[in-house]
Protein backbone atom coordinates (compact mmCIF):
# COMPACT_ATOMS: atom_id res chain seq x y z
CA UNK A 1 0.00 0.00 0.00
CA UNK A 2 1.60 3.39 -1.19
CA UNK A 3 0.70 6.47 1.56
CA UNK A 4 2.50 9.17 1.02
CA UNK A 5 4.98 8.47 4.26
CA UNK A 6 5.95 5.34 2.55
CA UNK A 7 6.45 7.17 -0.76
CA UNK A 8 8.57 9.72 0.71
CA UNK A 9 10.54 6.91 2.43
CA UNK A 10 11.27 5.46 -0.61
CA UNK A 11 12.44 8.80 -2.08
CA UNK A 12 14.46 9.64 0.98
CA UNK A 13 16.07 6.12 0.32
CA UNK A 14 16.67 6.63 -3.25
CA UNK A 15 18.61 9.91 -2.51
CA UNK A 16 20.63 8.71 0.45
CA UNK A 17 22.10 5.79 -2.20
CA UNK A 18 22.62 8.58 -4.94
CA UNK A 19 24.06 11.16 -2.86
CA UNK A 20 25.25 10.09 0.33
CA UNK A 21 26.43 12.37 3.17
CA UNK A 22 29.95 11.96 4.34
CA UNK A 23 30.00 9.98 7.62
CA UNK A 24 26.76 8.82 8.16
CA UNK A 25 24.34 5.41 6.05
CA UNK A 26 20.86 4.22 6.78
CA UNK A 27 18.40 1.78 5.40
CA UNK A 28 15.01 0.80 6.03
CA UNK A 29 14.84 -2.96 7.48
CA UNK A 30 14.36 -5.71 4.85
CA UNK A 31 10.51 -6.02 5.99
CA UNK A 32 9.05 -2.70 7.20
CA UNK A 33 10.24 0.57 5.76
CA UNK A 34 8.82 2.65 8.31
CA UNK A 35 11.89 1.17 10.37
CA UNK A 36 14.84 1.90 9.45
CA UNK A 37 18.40 1.14 10.87
CA UNK A 38 21.28 3.85 10.39
CA UNK A 39 25.27 4.43 11.43
CA UNK A 40 26.94 7.37 12.38
CA UNK A 41 30.50 7.41 12.09
CA UNK A 42 32.39 9.83 15.15
CA UNK A 43 33.58 13.06 13.21
CA UNK A 44 37.25 14.07 13.09
CA UNK A 45 39.00 15.57 15.49
CA UNK A 46 36.20 15.23 18.47
CA UNK A 47 36.52 12.57 21.09
CA UNK A 48 33.83 10.09 18.87
CA UNK A 49 36.62 9.73 16.06
CA UNK A 50 36.72 6.19 14.82
CA UNK A 51 33.36 5.18 16.91
CA UNK A 52 30.69 3.37 14.47
CA UNK A 53 27.69 4.36 16.43
CA UNK A 54 24.17 2.50 15.81
CA UNK A 55 20.67 3.89 15.71
CA UNK A 56 16.98 3.15 14.81
CA UNK A 57 14.56 5.36 12.91
CA UNK A 58 11.19 5.05 13.31
CA UNK A 59 8.24 6.80 10.94
CA UNK A 60 5.07 6.90 11.51
CA UNK A 61 2.24 7.67 8.73
CA UNK A 62 2.51 11.44 9.60
CA UNK A 63 5.81 11.44 8.39
CA UNK A 64 7.45 13.85 7.47
CA UNK A 65 4.56 16.09 8.81
CA UNK A 66 6.43 15.20 12.00
CA UNK A 67 9.38 13.56 12.77
CA UNK A 68 10.40 10.30 13.23
CA UNK A 69 11.63 8.93 16.47
CA UNK A 70 15.42 8.35 16.69
CA UNK A 71 17.25 6.73 19.36
CA UNK A 72 21.10 5.68 19.80
CA UNK A 73 21.02 1.75 20.24
CA UNK A 74 25.00 2.00 20.57
CA UNK A 75 25.96 2.66 24.33
CA UNK A 76 26.22 6.96 24.15
CA UNK A 77 27.59 9.32 26.71
CA UNK A 78 27.06 12.65 25.47
CA UNK A 79 25.28 15.76 26.93
CA UNK A 80 21.84 15.71 25.00
CA UNK A 81 21.25 11.68 24.55
CA UNK A 82 18.96 9.92 26.92
CA UNK A 83 20.29 7.12 28.70
CA UNK A 84 17.41 4.98 26.71
CA UNK A 85 19.40 6.41 23.61
CA UNK A 86 16.90 8.98 22.68
CA UNK A 87 18.46 12.44 21.21
CA UNK A 88 17.28 15.65 22.69
CA UNK A 89 17.51 17.79 19.04
CA UNK A 90 15.24 20.85 18.68
CA UNK A 91 14.61 19.13 14.53
CA UNK A 92 13.61 16.15 16.13
CA UNK A 93 10.91 18.12 18.31
CA UNK A 94 9.70 21.59 18.05
CA UNK A 95 11.63 22.51 15.36
CA UNK A 96 10.85 20.06 12.65
CA UNK A 97 10.56 21.07 9.04
CA UNK A 98 8.76 19.17 6.25
CA UNK A 99 11.85 20.07 4.27
CA UNK A 100 13.96 17.41 6.58
CA UNK A 101 14.79 14.30 5.23
CA UNK A 102 16.78 11.53 6.78
CA UNK A 103 19.86 12.59 4.98
CA UNK A 104 19.24 16.03 7.15
CA UNK A 105 18.79 14.18 9.79
CA UNK A 106 21.52 11.74 10.36
CA UNK A 107 23.54 15.09 9.14
CA UNK A 108 22.31 16.92 12.34
CA UNK A 109 22.65 14.18 14.75
CA UNK A 110 26.18 13.94 13.27
CA UNK A 111 26.89 17.54 13.88
CA UNK A 112 25.62 17.44 17.33
CA UNK A 113 28.42 14.97 18.13
CA UNK A 114 30.74 17.28 17.74
CA UNK A 115 28.93 20.73 19.21
CA UNK A 116 27.01 19.16 21.98
CA UNK A 117 24.17 21.58 23.59
CA UNK A 118 25.16 21.13 27.33
CA UNK A 119 22.73 24.05 28.26
CA UNK A 120 19.79 21.53 27.14
CA UNK A 121 20.88 18.45 28.34
CA UNK A 122 19.64 15.12 28.46
CA UNK A 123 22.57 13.30 30.12
CA UNK A 124 23.11 15.94 33.13
CA UNK A 125 25.94 14.28 34.12
CA UNK A 126 27.42 14.00 30.46
CA UNK A 127 26.69 17.99 30.34
CA UNK A 128 28.49 18.76 33.45
CA UNK A 129 31.58 16.96 32.40
CA UNK A 130 31.37 18.77 29.27
CA UNK A 131 31.50 22.13 30.94
CA UNK A 132 34.28 21.24 33.45
CA UNK A 133 35.82 18.58 33.21
CA UNK A 134 36.37 18.16 29.66
CA UNK A 135 39.68 15.14 29.93
CA UNK A 136 36.92 13.27 32.26
CA UNK A 137 34.44 13.75 29.47
CA UNK A 138 36.38 12.38 27.01
CA UNK A 139 37.81 9.72 28.47
CA UNK A 140 33.89 8.44 29.14
CA UNK A 141 33.23 8.78 25.17
CA UNK A 142 36.10 7.00 24.25
CA UNK A 143 34.91 3.92 26.16
CA UNK A 144 31.49 4.21 24.38
CA UNK A 145 33.59 4.11 21.08
CA UNK A 146 35.25 1.08 21.73
CA UNK A 147 32.07 -0.36 22.63
CA UNK A 148 30.74 0.33 19.48
CA UNK A 149 33.29 -1.50 17.75
CA UNK A 150 32.16 -4.22 19.90
CA UNK A 151 28.73 -4.35 19.73
CA UNK B 1 34.10 20.12 40.84
CA UNK B 2 36.44 17.01 42.32
CA UNK B 3 36.61 14.00 41.25
CA UNK B 4 35.42 12.37 44.94
CA UNK B 5 32.16 13.92 44.10
CA UNK B 6 31.81 12.51 40.46
CA UNK B 7 32.50 9.20 41.80
CA UNK B 8 29.98 9.38 44.55
CA UNK B 9 26.93 10.25 41.78
CA UNK B 10 26.01 7.34 39.76
CA UNK B 11 27.39 5.79 36.76
CA UNK B 12 24.27 5.68 34.80
CA UNK B 13 22.63 8.44 33.50
CA UNK B 14 19.16 8.32 35.01
CA UNK B 15 17.96 11.76 33.35
CA UNK B 16 14.23 11.07 32.40
CA UNK B 17 13.28 11.56 28.74
CA UNK B 18 11.02 14.47 29.02
CA UNK B 19 10.81 14.92 25.72
CA UNK B 20 8.96 11.93 24.85
CA UNK B 21 6.40 12.38 27.75
CA UNK B 22 5.26 15.64 26.60
CA UNK B 23 5.10 13.89 22.90
CA UNK B 24 3.03 10.97 24.31
CA UNK B 25 0.63 13.46 25.88
CA UNK B 26 0.09 15.44 23.07
CA UNK B 27 -0.50 12.92 20.65
CA UNK B 28 -3.17 11.52 23.10
CA UNK B 29 -4.89 14.92 22.68
CA UNK B 30 -4.15 15.36 19.02
CA UNK B 31 -5.78 11.86 18.46
CA UNK B 32 -9.07 12.95 20.44
CA UNK B 33 -9.61 15.94 18.22
CA UNK B 34 -8.54 14.21 14.82
CA UNK B 35 -11.35 11.61 15.17
CA UNK B 36 -14.09 14.42 16.57
CA UNK B 37 -13.81 16.79 14.23
CA UNK B 38 -13.75 16.99 10.52
CA UNK B 39 -10.25 18.29 8.94
CA UNK B 40 -12.51 20.77 6.58
CA UNK B 41 -16.89 20.21 7.28
CA UNK B 42 -20.03 21.04 5.70
CA UNK B 43 -21.36 24.29 4.88
CA UNK B 44 -23.31 25.19 7.56
CA UNK B 45 -25.82 28.03 8.28
CA UNK B 46 -24.47 30.45 11.07
CA UNK B 47 -27.25 29.85 13.09
CA UNK B 48 -25.66 27.10 13.95
CA UNK B 49 -22.85 29.29 15.75
CA UNK B 50 -26.05 31.04 17.76
CA UNK B 51 -27.21 27.68 18.71
CA UNK B 52 -23.22 26.82 20.01
CA UNK B 53 -23.21 30.45 21.87
CA UNK B 54 -26.89 30.22 23.41
CA UNK B 55 -25.88 30.56 27.06
CA UNK B 56 -23.25 32.83 26.11
CA UNK B 57 -24.34 36.38 26.10
CA UNK B 58 -21.48 38.02 24.94
CA UNK B 59 -20.87 35.56 22.24
CA UNK B 60 -24.13 35.02 21.41
CA UNK B 61 -24.56 38.80 20.85
CA UNK B 62 -21.87 39.01 18.41
CA UNK B 63 -23.19 35.66 16.29
CA UNK B 64 -26.09 37.75 15.76
CA UNK B 65 -23.99 40.35 14.06
CA UNK B 66 -21.87 38.15 12.39
CA UNK B 67 -25.60 36.77 10.80
CA UNK B 68 -26.41 40.05 9.14
CA UNK B 69 -23.15 40.09 6.96
CA UNK B 70 -22.38 36.05 6.27
CA UNK B 71 -24.84 33.37 5.54
CA UNK B 72 -22.39 30.31 5.82
CA UNK B 73 -19.53 29.05 7.61
CA UNK B 74 -17.36 25.91 7.33
CA UNK B 75 -15.80 24.46 10.17
CA UNK B 76 -12.02 23.47 10.08
CA UNK B 77 -10.31 20.98 12.88
CA UNK B 78 -8.36 22.93 15.29
CA UNK B 79 -4.68 21.48 14.84
CA UNK B 80 -2.71 24.41 14.70
CA UNK B 81 -3.05 24.42 10.70
CA UNK B 82 -6.01 25.75 10.35
CA UNK B 83 -5.45 29.25 8.79
CA UNK B 84 -3.41 27.61 6.35
CA UNK B 85 -6.50 24.78 5.61
CA UNK B 86 -9.02 27.07 5.53
CA UNK B 87 -7.50 29.74 3.87
CA UNK B 88 -6.36 27.47 0.64
CA UNK B 89 -9.85 26.15 1.23
CA UNK B 90 -11.59 28.95 0.59
CA UNK B 91 -9.32 30.31 -1.68
CA UNK B 92 -9.65 26.96 -4.22
CA UNK B 93 -13.45 27.07 -3.88
CA UNK B 94 -13.42 30.74 -4.95
CA UNK B 95 -11.27 29.86 -8.02
CA UNK B 96 -13.42 26.65 -9.21
CA UNK B 97 -15.62 29.53 -10.58
CA UNK B 98 -13.34 31.99 -11.91
CA UNK B 99 -11.03 30.93 -14.91
CA UNK B 100 -8.72 34.38 -15.10
CA UNK B 101 -7.64 34.22 -11.20
CA UNK B 102 -7.23 30.17 -11.68
CA UNK B 103 -4.79 30.54 -14.20
CA UNK B 104 -3.32 33.00 -12.77
CA UNK B 105 -3.05 31.46 -9.45
CA UNK B 106 -1.55 27.55 -11.22
CA UNK B 107 0.79 30.08 -12.92
CA UNK B 108 2.09 31.49 -9.64
CA UNK B 109 1.91 28.28 -7.76
CA UNK B 110 4.36 26.56 -10.95
CA UNK B 111 6.92 29.25 -10.61
CA UNK B 112 6.71 29.33 -6.61
CA UNK B 113 9.40 25.91 -6.29
CA UNK B 114 12.47 27.32 -8.03
CA UNK B 115 11.82 30.83 -6.52
CA UNK B 116 12.04 28.96 -2.82
CA UNK B 117 15.26 26.53 -4.33
CA UNK B 118 16.37 29.94 -5.31
CA UNK B 119 15.77 31.19 -1.33
CA UNK B 120 17.56 28.24 -0.45
CA UNK B 121 15.29 25.63 0.51
CA UNK B 122 16.18 22.32 -0.18
CA UNK B 123 14.92 21.23 -3.85
CA UNK B 124 14.61 18.01 -2.71
CA UNK B 125 12.05 17.61 -0.52
CA UNK B 126 10.21 21.11 -1.61
CA UNK B 127 9.58 19.06 -4.91
CA UNK B 128 7.63 16.25 -2.92
CA UNK B 129 5.81 18.85 -2.03
CA UNK B 130 5.33 21.31 -4.42
CA UNK B 131 3.99 17.91 -7.24
CA UNK B 132 1.21 17.18 -4.45
CA UNK B 133 0.24 21.41 -4.35
CA UNK B 134 0.02 21.50 -8.33
CA UNK B 135 -1.96 18.12 -8.44
CA UNK B 136 -4.33 19.26 -6.07
CA UNK B 137 -5.00 22.58 -8.13
CA UNK B 138 -5.02 20.79 -11.56
CA UNK B 139 -7.77 18.59 -9.88
CA UNK B 140 -10.12 21.27 -9.00
CA UNK B 141 -9.15 23.15 -12.22
CA UNK B 142 -12.80 22.70 -13.97
CA UNK B 143 -15.79 24.72 -13.50
CA UNK B 144 -17.59 21.97 -12.66
CA UNK B 145 -19.70 20.54 -9.64
CA UNK B 146 -17.42 18.35 -9.42
CA UNK B 147 -14.61 20.15 -8.65
CA UNK B 148 -15.94 21.31 -5.26
CA UNK B 149 -16.68 17.29 -4.63
CA UNK B 150 -13.33 16.98 -5.63
CA UNK B 151 -11.67 19.35 -3.44
CA UNK B 152 -13.88 18.54 -0.40
CA UNK B 153 -12.48 15.17 -0.95
CA UNK B 154 -8.71 16.12 -1.26
CA UNK B 155 -9.21 18.39 1.60
CA UNK B 156 -10.31 15.26 3.95
CA UNK B 157 -7.68 13.02 2.60
CA UNK B 158 -4.69 13.86 5.25
CA UNK B 159 -2.07 13.22 3.05
CA UNK B 160 -3.31 15.61 0.26
CA UNK B 161 -4.60 18.04 2.79
CA UNK B 162 -1.61 18.34 4.83
CA UNK B 163 1.01 18.43 1.74
CA UNK B 164 -0.71 21.54 0.81
CA UNK B 165 -0.87 23.10 4.59
CA UNK B 166 3.10 22.61 4.26
CA UNK B 167 3.87 24.16 0.70
CA UNK B 168 1.80 26.83 2.00
CA UNK B 169 4.03 27.29 4.95
CA UNK B 170 6.99 26.78 2.81
CA UNK B 171 5.71 29.79 0.44
CA UNK B 172 4.49 31.97 3.47
CA UNK B 173 8.36 30.92 4.81
CA UNK B 174 9.84 32.30 1.85
CA UNK B 175 8.04 35.59 1.21
CA UNK B 176 9.30 36.48 5.08
CA UNK B 177 12.39 35.49 4.22
CA UNK B 178 12.62 37.73 1.10
CA UNK B 179 11.53 40.58 2.66
CA UNK B 180 13.04 40.07 6.14
CA UNK B 181 13.98 43.43 6.25
CA UNK B 182 10.27 44.82 6.29
CA UNK B 183 8.87 41.71 8.57
CA UNK B 184 12.29 41.57 11.24
CA UNK B 185 10.26 44.70 12.77
CA UNK B 186 7.42 42.32 13.70
CA UNK B 187 9.16 39.95 15.35
CA UNK B 188 9.17 39.89 19.17
CA UNK B 189 12.46 38.99 20.65
CA UNK B 190 15.85 38.94 19.16
CA UNK B 191 14.98 35.94 16.53
CA UNK B 192 15.99 36.58 13.09
CA UNK B 193 13.70 36.08 10.32
CA UNK B 194 14.88 32.60 9.78
CA UNK B 195 14.79 31.48 13.39
CA UNK B 196 11.22 32.35 13.64
CA UNK B 197 10.49 30.51 10.05
CA UNK B 198 12.27 27.55 11.71
CA UNK B 199 10.70 27.77 14.75
CA UNK B 200 6.89 29.26 13.88
CA UNK B 201 6.23 28.83 10.32
CA UNK B 202 7.56 25.62 8.70
CA UNK B 203 6.90 23.34 11.42
CA UNK B 204 3.36 22.09 10.88
CA UNK B 205 0.64 22.34 13.72
CA UNK B 206 2.16 25.75 14.76
CA UNK B 207 -0.61 28.43 15.04
CA UNK B 208 -0.39 31.12 12.43
CA UNK B 209 -0.50 34.75 13.51
CA UNK B 210 -0.72 38.39 11.51
CA UNK B 211 2.61 37.92 10.09
CA UNK B 212 1.95 34.61 8.55
CA UNK B 213 -1.54 35.82 6.88
CA UNK B 214 0.40 38.91 5.79
CA UNK B 215 3.22 37.45 4.28
CA UNK B 216 0.65 34.62 2.81
CA UNK B 217 -1.65 37.16 1.37
CA UNK B 218 1.51 39.01 -0.18
CA UNK B 219 3.31 35.90 -1.64
CA UNK B 220 0.01 34.82 -3.31
CA UNK B 221 -1.13 38.47 -4.31
CA UNK B 222 -4.67 37.90 -2.70
CA UNK B 223 -6.34 39.19 -0.04
CA UNK B 224 -8.11 37.96 3.15
CA UNK B 225 -10.37 39.68 5.49
CA UNK B 226 -10.47 38.39 8.98
CA UNK B 227 -13.81 38.73 11.25
CA UNK B 228 -12.49 38.49 14.94
CA UNK B 229 -15.10 36.95 17.54
CA UNK B 230 -14.08 37.62 20.74
CA UNK B 231 -14.61 38.17 24.80
CA UNK B 232 -13.82 41.84 24.19
CA UNK B 233 -15.85 45.25 24.41
CA UNK B 234 -19.07 45.85 22.05
CA UNK B 235 -20.78 43.98 19.62
CA UNK B 236 -18.88 44.46 16.61
CA UNK B 237 -17.13 41.72 15.04
CA UNK B 238 -13.93 43.43 14.03
CA UNK B 239 -12.74 43.06 10.31
CA UNK B 240 -9.01 43.29 9.48
CA UNK B 241 -7.65 42.66 6.23
CA UNK B 242 -4.66 41.60 4.71
CA UNK B 243 -2.80 42.87 3.00
CA UNK B 244 -4.06 46.09 4.47
CA UNK B 245 -6.32 48.20 1.85
CA UNK B 246 -6.37 44.14 -0.65
CA UNK B 247 -9.82 43.07 -1.67
CA UNK B 248 -10.71 40.34 0.14
CA UNK B 249 -11.07 36.72 -1.75
CA UNK B 250 -11.20 34.89 1.44
CA UNK B 251 -13.44 35.66 4.39
CA UNK B 252 -12.56 33.73 7.60
CA UNK B 253 -13.69 33.68 11.16
CA UNK B 254 -11.12 34.30 14.32
CA UNK B 255 -12.00 32.92 17.64
CA UNK B 256 -9.21 32.70 19.98
CA UNK B 257 -6.76 29.52 18.33
CA UNK B 258 -8.84 28.79 15.76
CA UNK B 259 -9.78 30.13 11.86
CA UNK B 260 -12.96 28.86 10.25
CA UNK B 261 -14.30 29.78 6.95
CA UNK B 262 -17.06 32.43 6.21
CA UNK B 263 -19.32 33.10 3.28
CA UNK B 264 -21.27 36.02 2.69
Amino acid sequence: MSTPARRRLMRDFKRLQEDPPTGVSGAPTDNNIMIWNAVIFGPHDTPFEDGTFKLTIEFTEEYPNKPPTVRFVSKMFHPNVYADGGICLDILQNRWSPTYDVSAILTSIQSLLSDPNPNSPANSMAAQLYKENRREYEKRVKACVEQSFVD
Amino acid sequence: MGDKSLKEQSMENTDVNQDELILQQQRRIEKEISESIALVGEKESLKSLEQEYAKDDIYLSKAKVLAQKYSYIRRTRPDGNCFFRAFSYAYLEKLIGNKEEYDKFRDLALKSKDNLVALGFPQFTVEDFHDTFMEVIDKVGGDTESSHMELHKLFNEQGYSDYVVVYLRLITSGQLQRDADFYQHFIEGDRTITEFCHQEVEPMYKESDHIHIIAMSSALGTGVRVRYMDRGAGTEVTAHDFPEGAIPSVHLLYRPGHYDILYP
